[in-house]
């Protein structure tokens, strides 16, 4: 069988990443080079610097790529690219230079949206996890449940209103000037801190439908920090990210498992960087296995943003037929 | 030699391909509908395929760095970045202001070509000629109409002012096209406002001087720094 080498390429927020990956399955390449240290000094990612950094760093990661799988561009048989979501200016670069290089070497063009790349990840490890499942995907740009029914089948049922949860996450880690980004601090800090010590909300967990909401929490623990202080009572931090941890990890929790049992699908499958967190993990397929659901996740470093997902969700796609005109735009939301 | 030019650094998008110092051909669109982004590569498509040129028959390319829209050159040079890499050709980066400069060597004069920026600024520098080549006295840098204006009055002899965002003076100033203020006089004309062809022949003679660029390290030339970084330098220096 002729090997298929996909070359995905992914700059959609602050992670400048190309990897090659054949036949979906075997990750000859991931390189990323992350802006984060950059990004730490203003608390968030700044788009005009994060473009301008992509923009410097583009030819030389997708070189390593391939160097790194000890290939040459004739070897690669598809270029997957994301159109969006993310930043419009961060997109750009990434979207632009793999257009170009598909166009000029007429290999097929794949764009993969960014959520997709989050959620077909998991094929790199698990061969093709059976259709339908459904797909959680969390992170700092997004809290979305997925009713996905093929590779050109996905429909989002639920999504957050507001902030993103590893938004908030960032939010109240920068707030307690913790640093970035804020998820694996907090989760660091939770642990030796008591879960039940601060009951904050859990908003929309026992509304009908799918969406999420996290503003509103973000609201309550800070103003939980300001009372404190004006009461002249002392925070305990590790208790306040516990209880805050377990607030996100409970609405989620809750939503993605009467998700699954609404559509009567045994199959849950994560996605995007807060489902690096280990407690969110566990206690999600310790629930689901309750009702014999299983739960699929991506090694932690294929969480957070990287190219491997734009690769493998881009080799699917072209196993279906799936391809794209050079006309292909991004798009933020 | 074959040599395809890219500006994508203003509102027009705009290529071109010129061989031995001739332009070929030349097409451009007005953007208002869809963005550089996604008509770049179908604009080109069809420019090679209308006119019979072939991709592989492209020698070098040439794109606009700058200064000009953020977004718009970034656009331009991942695009040429890609096509450079894919074809194993030469790229190199062309100065979007000394490229105006270069279309209107033949004027009597200094030349000071200009780039509308943001907030009522302007990206400009000020050139001598010397044996049929720019010389840069003054720039690259950005500043209101006033600043380059006192700059620009203080020389002798005849300036000749060009580019994108002129309009916005000239109704400022109240003076009628082809007019001019003392020494300074204005060219208003439709060549201001796209580039791509003075871009390609500016690069190909780079590339035949084998002067051409790094395709890892070339970068826009923005001039101007991102807000962001300025404000906390600002910031930063107060704590101290």
């Amino acid at each position: 069988m002729k090997e298929t080498n996909i070359m995905g390429i992914e700059t959609s927020c602050d992670e400048t990443a190309v990897s090659i990956v054949r036949n979906g399955k075997h990750l000859l390449s991931n390189i990323i080079a992350s802006q984060i240290e950059i990004h730490q000094r203003y608390g968030g990612v700044v788009p005009e610097i994060a473009s301008r950094k992509h923009m410097e760093l583009i030819m030389v990661i997708c070189q390593e790529a391939l160097e790194k799988a000890e290939l040459s561009l004739d070897d690669i048989d598809g270029i997957a690219v994301v159109p969006g979501p993310g930043l419009k200016g961060s997109l750009l670069v990434g979207l632009s230079f793999g257009k170009a290089i598909a166009f000029a070497s007429g290999k097929p063009l794949i764009g993969v949206n960014h959520i997709e790349g989050h959620i077909f990840v998991n094929f790199l490890n698990n061969e093709e996890i059976l259709f339908p499942f459904i797909s959680l995907v969390v992170s700092g740009g997004h809290t979305s449940l997925i009713l996905v029914q093929s590779i050109e089948q996905l429909e989002v049922i639920g999504k957050t209103r507001d902030d993103a949860a590893g938004e908030v996450l960032d939010k109240i880690a920068k707030y307690l000037g913790l640093g970035y980004p804020g998820g694996p601090i907090i989760e660091k800090m939770a642990k030796t801190g008591k879960d039940d010590a601060i009951n904050f909300p859990r908003p929309l967990l026992n509304s009908n439908g799918f969406d999420f909401s996290f503003s509103g929490l973000k609201t309550a623990v800070i103003n939980y920090i300001i009372n404190s202080k004006a009461a002249q009572q002392e925070v305990n931090i590790n208790d306040l990210c516990a209880s805050f941890q377990r607030a996100i990890i409970d609405t989620v929790k809750h939503k993605t498992l009467t998700a699954a049992n609404k559509y009567n699908i045994s199959r849950i499958v994560l996605g995007g960087g807060v489902v690096a967190n280990e407690q969110l993990r566990k206690e999600l397929t310790e629930d689901a296995g309750k009702s014999n659901i299983s739960v699929y996740c991506p090694p932690k470093e294929l969480c957070t943003d990287n190219a491997a997902m734009i690769a493998v969700a881009g080799f699917y796609k072209l196993k279906a037929g799936i391809t794209n005109s050079f006309d292909l735009d991004v798009f933020t939301e | 030699m074959n040599i395809l030019g890219i500006d994508t650094s203003a509102k027009t998008l705009n290529l071109a391909v010129v061989n031995d110092d001739e332009m070929v051909v030349d097409y451009r669109i007005n953007t208002v509908e869809r963005t550089h982004s996604a008509l770049i590569l179908p604009l080109l498509n069809s420019m090679l395929n209308l006119n019979g040129i072939k991709l592989k028959q492209i020698e070098g390319i040439a794109v606009s760095i700058g200064p000009g829209s953020f977004t718009g050159l970034r656009i331009g040079l991942s695009t040429a970045k890609g096509l450079s890499f894919a074809l194993s050709i030469p790229i190199v980066g062309i100065n979007t202001l000394e490229s105006y400069a270069f279309r209107w060597m033949d004027l009597p004069g200094k030349l000071c070509p200009l780039i509308k920026a943001r907030r009522g600024e302007y990206y400009f520098a000020v050139f001598n000629k010397k044996h049929n080549s720019l010389h840069i006295i003054k720039g690259y840098q950005c500043a209101d109409w006033n600043k380059i204006k006192d700059e620009l009055l203080r020389y002798d002899n005849k300036v000749f002012i060009f580019g994108c965002g002129l309009e916005d003076i000239l109704k400022e100033e109240k003076v009628e096209k082809s007019k001019n203020i003392e020494n300074i006089h204005f060219i208003t004309s439709n060549k201001n406002i796209a580039n791509a062809a003075n871009i390609a022949l500016i690069g190909e003679k780079k590339i035949l001087e084998n002067t051409y660029d790094d395709i890892y390290t070339l970068s826009p030339f923005y001039i101007k720094r991102p807000a962001a970084e300025i404000k906390k330098e600002k910031d930063d220096s107060k704590d101290i």
